[in-house]
């Protein structure tokens, strides 16, 4: 017994009324959690598919260039002391950053140039499981390689040679088989031939190099510069690059799907609280004749306008609580209705709740502030009147 | 006691200011028991309501105990309403949805900390002097008008206050009922508690120590 039993028993007396209030309310918080729960696991979709685009972020060697120009003659730009990155030490440095669980893809290449019957062909290593990791959208008429003697060919590099698949091609002579040639992706793909890495670096006699490596980061709540800063602490002579477009895009792709949800919650918000300061405001003018009696028996203002605010308190608890509950199940069967669960499940958290059951009884006693101040504010005499 | 002294009082009515008390001077004594008789109208209740400071004077001066009410702080005021004074009221002294207990103990409620063990016994005790201690978890509406205001009475007893103001206790109860509640307020007065009573019925002022009639805002006898 003590003043909660005071809000307590008069939410009790009203019951009807009451289970209104909290109903509404609830469902604001219900829709909110869904919401927030849902847009969470849709934007991680979102994102996953995105990365299957391509990469965000290059690492490669730090060059020095020098524009050459001599006797009035321009001879382009020149690239001073290229050394190529080691594999295993690259990839392992990319994937021991703090971040590394953003990291979803990391692709090495190795790029040198060949001739064939007199054609000019840039040949690329490269890892095919990491590969098609980030080039899920890539098509051919054959398969992708399976073996280290088979190849795969960008559609201009087979027009340019007049291979197809099933044909035979020698490289610094060992064989190889076309396994493939690749459907035009508009990307340099189509110029090159593609092998996997291991056997390119054996044919160049080069084990371990690779010219570049090309990481996919997912970056819903990272900023890709701290994933570039910490590959770039780990890899110091190296330059990291982030593609910032791509980043950019797929970002705004996400935000927008999180700030549809965040708009949605608002409104859901605004139009509960403003039913919860309404609901409050007549009960002041219900309960002029409490205020009376308590003020006669010497509560204070202070006093009564806490037995309003424990009143908007306990509802926005319950519906903080109940409703955090409702929406992490409600959201559970959404995504199973939009066949999101196989990508991602929402994680139940008690620090969630623990913030459902303290911000929401904050945002009730907000509303009710108003009417709880008027109310408190009611002189005994006034109040009297009433008696 | 409580002394208020040349105690003017005015209430805006439509577009005027009407005076209700003129310059009233009351003394209380301690175990005094004072009724307040007049007609309709005449000033009984805003008396009442200015000594038991629920209603501040635009003039005049209210002390109690030697300490001036008319410019105390509201804090001040609070308390001693609190834990000195009592009032009971002729209708709905009791909030409808707590019980018979929960309302005597209401002065004791109003803060985090739980009322103690030891102070419901003492409510329970009370309500048993007025007869309630079996209605003690029934809701206010389950009791009739007198039981109410023997609640309210018990509510006084629970708090130990010096001074009872009652503004027509018995002004919605039959004779019979009315009867027992005088009786209740002479026994408590016997035991040295200070009242003060509002009433309309010159049979029950006579039961009081001396009676104070009120017309037109002024103490005529």
């Amino acid at each position: 017994m003590n003043i909660v039993t005071i809000p307590l028993r008069n939410m009790r007396r009203k019951p009807a009324k009451t289970l209104l209030l909290l109903t509404v309310f609830l469902l604001g918080v219900i829709s909110i959690v869904a919401l927030y729960q849902v847009s969470l696991v849709v934007g991680h979709s979102l994102e996953k598919k995105l990365t299957a685009f391509g990469a965000n972020i290059v690492v490669k060697p730090s060059t020095e260039k020098l524009s050459v120009s001599y006797g009035g003659f321009h001879m382009g730009d020149m690239l001073l002391d290229v050394k190529d990155l080691r594999e295993t030490e690259t990839t392992t440095a990319i994937r021991s950053i703090e971040l590394n669980d953003r990291i979803s893809v990391v692709a090495p290449k190795l790029v040198n140039m060949f001739r064939v019957d007199e054609v000019a062909v840039a040949v690329v290593g490269v890892r095919w499981e990491q590969e098609i990791g980030i080039k899920s959208y890539w098509a051919t008429d054959g398969t992708i390689p399976e073996r280290s003697d088979q190849i795969l060919l960008g559609v201009l590099a087979a027009r340019k040679l007049g291979l197809g698949t099933g044909d035979l091609l020698t490289l610094k002579d060992r064989q190889f088989e076309i396994s493939g040639v690749l459907y035009e992706t508009g990307s340099d793909d189509d110029s090159v031939i593609l092998m996997d890495l291991s056997t390119l670096q054996a044919l160049v006699a080069q084990p371990e190099a690779v010219s570049f490596v090309e990481v996919a980061a997912l970056c819903a709540g990272c900023p890709i510069e701290d994933i570039v800063a910490q590959i770039q602490t780990n890899l110091p002579k190296t330059s990291v690059i982030a593609l910032q477009n791509v980043v950019n895009q797929r970002m705004s792709s996400v935000r927008f799907v999180q700030k549809l949800a965040l708009s949605i919650s608002l409104v859901i918000l605004i139009t509960a609280s403003a039913m919860v300061g309404l609901s409050m405001v007549s009960a002041v003018n219900e309960r002029k004749k409490d205020i009376g009696i308590l003020r006669s028996l010497g509560y204070g203002k202070k006093r009564v306008f806490l037995i309003f605010c424990l009143e908007a308190a306990i509802i926005g608890g319950l519906a903080g609580t109940l409703g955090y509950l409702a929406g992490f199940g409600i959201s559970l069967k959404a995504l199973e209705y939009l066949g999101l669960t196989d990508v991602a499940r929402p994680l139940f958290s008690v620090t969630q709740l623990a913030f459902c059951g303290l911000v929401f009884p904050l945002i009730t006693v907000l509303s009710a502030l108003y009417p709880a101040w008027k109310g408190s504010s009611i002189e005994p005499s006034q109040a009297l009147v009433s008696l | 006691m409580l002394s208020a002294v040349d105690i003017e009082k005015s209430f805006p009515y439509e577009d005027a200011e009407v005076k209700v008390l003129k310059g009233v001077t009351v003394h209380l004594d301690e175990g005094d028991y004072v009724a307040i008789v007049g007609r309709s109208g005449s000033g009984k209740t805003t008396l009442l309501n200015v000594l038991s400071t629920l209603v501040r004077p635009d003039n005049g001066l209210l002390t109690y105990e030697g300490a001036d009410l008319s410019s105390a702080a509201e804090k001040e005021l609070n308390e001693i309403r609190r834990a000195d004074f009592s009032v009971i009221f002729q209708f709905h002294h009791l909030l409808p949805y707590l019980s018979v207990l929960e309302n005597t103990l209401l002065p004791f409620m109003g803060t985090l900390r739980p009322v103690s063990g030891q102070l419901q016994q003492r409510a329970l005790d009370c309500l048993d002097r007025v007869g309630l201690a079996d209605k003690a978890r029934r809701l206010p509406g389950s009791l009739s008008g007198g039981e109410q205001q023997r609640v309210a009475i018990a509510r006084a007893l629970v708090k130990s206050s010096k001074i009872l103001f009652a503004d027509e206790p018995t002004g919605s109860l039959d004779r019979t009922t009315g009867e027992q509640i005088m009786e209740l307020l002479a026994e408590l007065h016997g035991e040295g508690l200070t009242i003060v009573m509002v009433t309309l019925e010159r049979a029950f002022a006579q039961l009081a120590r001396r009676t104070i009639e009120i017309e037109d805002g002024l103490i005529i006898h």
